[in-house]
């Protein structure tokens, strides 16, 4: 493929990611949420083919393949079906307003900018200027899972930053090791699974994934 | 000297077919509806009834109330000339992007005292809620705009960016560009009082906001403000097409050049009328304290725009 | 060498398979303790091989004198627990508070996270060292969940939340520590491995480990329970049953600790200097919060949870003065800790199950009630605080000596106050419940379960204390020497 064009591509995908963070930050219904996830899941696989073809990393390919299966298709579908039968779908549940997170989320992609400022001057990959952003989805993704109230939507936070660690892999390495990248997929797999029959326990005891709920242990 | 016919004649010709614009929009909007609608020319008919009307003025107003109709149509007239819209350089050094930002303002500003100057609630109503959306619509509007200038190279200059956009080649499809569009876009809906911000064929007072401040007005008065409120969406949506997708604009003078200028202006803005056709059929109006969501929303993507040409 | 330190993984796999299939929850318990004796077995002649200084590396697998200290410690400490879960649960089981097969899935899910654990030890690439460490956050969300109450799920929710996302900012530093290696040995498939990144460290670009080590000791602190992002590590601990909440503390916090030093052993030649000041400064924080939690706690467990933070405070400086003495100090301070640590843990669990309250202020006449608790509990209290005879003291004064040896007497001198100021208050809440009469109503756990463990981890600190056998003082040294060597 010609370089401008999978440049430009590698920026978009990014970009588009970036835009899906900011945009789950403003979603009010566990729904929405969880579409946001998956189509931002679909454009970091779709990343990893764009990558996996201009540098001709086959291995590239597999984890494109294996963020398709697991992030896009399998934990989105699995999240949904555990939020209907929790009865978790409409009410927001953020602690702060859209506006407020909205800015947040702006100035923190200026702080991930200035973090990752001194790095990219050192790291010689075709996708190096993708570490700020990579580092901004990270940083969002802790701020969802700070301001959110509910258990699905705290463990869709953490997912999120697992998105952009895999982006930030991506934009500094190409990816590590075959091996270990499969394991930590399947690691974010188990965490999903084990985020998700807590939920269903803490449901059962509170009546409500309200974390709000959670806050009698203290001195 | 060409340069000034030209640009007279662009100004012309932006005044000559705003109405016709507004009467598609509403057409399409009539369409998507199912509804028959009344005909494209329909804004020509009101505006020249208006202008043969008497003018009632309220006896709590100044001097001022019948001032500004002209101050807001002149300020249109005046973006007019200096936009390039069919021609590259048309008023070459006086088309500049900040400039531009602020006769908008000065406009609304106008907009707004003018509403308050009749006295009435209405008035008063729509000139805090417009107060209120523009505390938010101006950054997104002035940061969308530097994002654009920043991409060509950095010149406020308006006539430099069309040829610099078209220069870059197909690199030009970086994220900043979509972005800033996309947010001008917004800025676009909500400066011209469009769905999802404001409604503007109701008079209910709980959502109005555009046509609160225009209440008190009637006869050559409310004429003046309905022509400039139908320039400003055309010079709105003339914009995106000349700055954010300048492709087909005349670079020289030539006339084959200017012929496809002109069809190629024609062509974008009506999309852009049919796209907002269709974002006001098929979304309902927000509710006032849903709007600041929106709006920072616009803000946010052009500060990724920004941020964007930064970091990428 | 076939099957060697696979062994370590899969023998407590198959007792965690065995116990469930197990009849009752005793026997499960039986194959908890037998698969914790036959992990020490295995380990033995591979870690005295490290030890020796030859390090054992093949396929995934890389076991050296580092690693073989925190798997004898977790060895030690999984043995312990096994013993003391058996009474522990079986009470539980007669006071009908779970059933029989939560026991036998106690057992499982406790021979699981003994498997956890000994994994992060021997692997060699560091990105399935994160994959272990998130694993055994996995396996002891169910154990600290184990009682089903809702402040137990609560406490597991605030874990699983923070060690995930801890974790998930360590994998950011194991990335960017990738990154510094691409330059030096680029495509490598082997450039995770540690060996392999440690001998070619010289060469790693600065800046990029820096940021690394930022983020490791962010991220990986947090499951150690550096402050300010312990808040999970109280919850937790109180809320799990005892002997898990000795694992947490005993074990767990040092697989953490485990992941960081080999971090600091590269980013100390990447970067001379750099490490060491982060380390002293969370070490110093933590022995601050530590301190003057331990002052105003009322429960029990959480006093003993702020204790685990201020040792791994007090550890995490000493490894960050890194002069051999201060890191002899550290590695023997950990293996201190972690044989004091279970022995107060199981004497509160006597007196969590006798009183049926955690509250220290509720529990009087202690000494009159149970005499053996007691005197466990108070001798594991002076132990735990750094008195003389026992380990811990040994620990301390050797970090101190090393600080002041290396100048640093500013943190020499406020590690002192704090671990004064620890001492204050642990002994003020723990020796106010021995005074008063037989209370009653209390149900004195009695049984050899219980005491055997208790015995045994006295006897070991006591004699750490007295007199080092001389193998453990050189294996320690050459660890200090090669740990420190590179700065």
């Amino acid at each position: 493929m010609d370089v401008v064009i999978s440049g430009n591509l590698i920026d978009l995908c990014v970009v588009a990611m970036l835009l899906l963070s900011m945009l789950a930050m403003t979603t009010t219904r566990i729904a929405q949420l969880l579409n946001a996830f998956a189509v931002q899941s679909l454009f970091l696989a779709f990343l990893a083919f764009v990558v996996a073809d201009s540098t001709g990393r086959s291995e590239l390919y597999v984890l494109g393949a294996i963020t398709l299966a697991v992030k896009v298709a399998g934990i989105p579908w699995a999240m949904k079906n555990t939020a209907v039968r929790l009865h978790a779908g409409r009410e927001v549940d953020s602690t702060m307003g859209i506006p407020g997170s909205l800015l947040i989320s702006a100035a923190l992609i200026i702080v991930a900018y200035l973090v990752t400022e001194p790095l990219m001057a050192t790291v010689d990959t075709i996708t190096r200027n993708c570490l700020a952003m990579s580092m901004s989805v990270i940083l969002i993704g802790l701020f969802m899972m700070v301001t959110r109230r509910k258990a699905m939507t705290e463990a869709v936070g953490l997912l999120m930053m697992e998105n952009g660690l895999f982006l930030g892999i991506m934009s500094i390495s190409y990816g590590m090791p075959l091996v270990v990248e499969i394991g930590i997929f399947f690691d974010v797999l188990m965490v999903a699974v084990i985020i998700g029959i807590f939920a269903l326990r803490i449901s059962r005891a509170f009546d409500t994934i309200d974390t709000s709920v959670l806050r009698r242990l203290k001195e | 000297m060409t340069c000034v016919i030209l640009s007279l004649s662009q100004a012309a010709l932006m005044i000559a077919l705003s109405p016709l614009f507004a009467g598609i929009l509403r057409k399409t909007k009539a369409r998507m509806q199912h509804r028959v609608g009344s005909s494209v020319f329909q804004p020509y008919r009101d505006v020249a009834k208006l202008f043969r009307k008497s003018e009632t003025v309220s006896k709590d107003a100044s001097w001022l109330f019948r001032f500004i109709p002209y101050v807001c149509f002149g300020s249109m007239v005046l973006l007019s000339l200096m936009t390039p819209f069919v021609l590259a350089d048309v008023a070459a050094p006086y088309g500049d992007l900040i400039s531009m930002v602020y006769i908008f303002t000065l406009y609304r500003f106008m907009m707004v005292l003018g509403g308050l100057e009749g006295g009435s609630v209405f008035g008063g109503m729509g000139s805090s809620r417009e107060m209120m959306m523009s505390v938010l619509i101006e950054p997104s509007l002035l940061l969308s705009l530097m994002a654009l200038s920043g991409l060509t190279g950095g010149s406020t200059v308006m006539s430099d960016i069309p040829p610099a956009l078209i220069g870059m080649g197909v690199i030009v499809l970086a994220p900043a560009l979509v972005l800033a569009a996309s947010s001008f876009f917004i800025t676009l809906l909500a400066e011209n009082a469009r769905v999802p911000f404001d409604n503007p064929s109701t008079h209910l007072e709980l959502t109005m906001v555009h046509e609160g401040m225009l209440i008190e007005y009637s006869g050559r008065g409310l004429g003046l403000m309905e022509l400039s409120s139908m320039m400003r969406i055309m010079i709105f949506a003339s914009m995106i097409g000349a700055l954010f997708f300048p492709w087909g604009i005349a670079l020289t003078s030539s006339p084959a050049d200017l012929a496809v200028g002109v069809a190629s202006m024609l062509l974008k803005v009506l999309m852009i009328m049919l796209a907002i056709a269709a974002i006001e059929s098929y979304l309902a109006k927000y509710r006032l304290f849903r709007l600041p969501n929106l709006l920072t929303a616009s803000f946010a993507l052009s500060l990724l725009a920004m941020i964007s040409l930064y970091i990428l | 060498m076939t099957l060697g330190v696979e062994l370590l993984i899969i023998i407590p796999v198959a007792a965690a398979l065995l116990s469930l299939a197990m009849p009752s929850g005793k026997t499960a318990a039986v194959v908890s303790v037998a698969c914790s004796a036959a992990v020490i077995l295995v380990s033995l002649p591979i870690c005295i091989k490290a030890l020796g200084g030859e390090a054992t590396e093949y396929g995934l697998w890389y076991v050296d004198r580092l690693s073989a200290v925190f798997i004898l410690v977790i060895g030690v400490v999984g043995l312990m627990s096994a013993m003391y879960s058996y009474g522990y649960l079986s009470r539980d089981v007669e006071e009908k508070e779970i059933s029989s097969k939560d026991e036998r899935q106690y057992h499982m899910m406790f021979n699981l996270f003994v498997a956890a654990m000994l994994s992060v030890c021997i692997v060699s690439s560091m990105g399935i060292l994160w994959i272990t460490i998130e694993i055994t956050t996995l396996v002891s969300a169910f154990l600290v969940g184990f009682y089903r109450r809702n402040s137990a799920l609560e406490a597991t929710w605030k874990y699983l939340m923070i060690c995930s996302v801890g974790i998930t900012l360590g994998l950011v530093g194991i990335t960017l520590m990738y990154a510094s290696s691409s330059h030096v040995l680029g495509d490598d498939p082997g450039a995770l491995n540690w060996p392999v990144l440690y001998e070619a460290a010289a060469g790693l670009d600065p800046t990029l480990i820096k940021m690394a080590f930022v983020f490791v000791i962010i991220g990986f602190g947090t499951k150690m329970g550096l402050v300010p992002m312990h808040t999970w590590l109280p919850d937790a601990h109180s809320q799990s049953p005892t002997p898990v909440s000795a694992m947490l503390s005993a074990a767990l916090l040092n697989c953490a600790l485990y992941a960081i030093l080999r971090f600091q052993m590269i980013a100390d030649v990447a970067v001379p200097g750099f490490a060491s000041m982060l380390m002293i400064g969370f070490g110093m924080l933590s022995l601050a919060a530590a301190a003057a939690f331990i002052l105003i706690s009322k429960d029990i467990k959480r006093m003993l949870a702020y204790s685990s933070i201020e040792h791994m405070g007090i550890i995490a400086i000493g490894f960050g003065i890194g002069t051999p003495l201060a890191v002899f100090g550290a590695l023997f301070h950990i293996i201190a800790h972690s044989m004091t640590k279970p022995l107060v843990f199981f004497s509160a669990g006597n007196v969590i199950q006798g009183y049926g309250t955690r509250d220290m202020d509720e529990v009087r006449g202690l000494r009159k009630t149970m005499p053996f608790t007691a005197f466990m509990l108070g001798a594991g209290t002076l132990a735990i605080v750094g008195l003389p005879p026992f380990s811990v003291f040994v620990g301390e004064i050797t970090i101190l000596s090393g600080a002041v040896s290396a100048g640093m007497y500013h943190v020499a001198a406020l590690t002192v106050v704090f671990i004064v100021l620890v001492f204050a208050g642990f002994t003020r809440n723990i020796f106010k419940m021995m005074p008063g009469d037989v209370a009653t109503g209390a149900k004195v756990p009695r049984g050899l379960s219980r005491s055997l463990p208790m015995a045994l981890l006295l006897v070991i600190t006591l004699l750490l204390g007295l007199f080092m056998p001389e193998g453990v003082s050189n294996a320690l040294w050459s660890i200090a020497d090669w740990f420190s060597g590179a700065v």
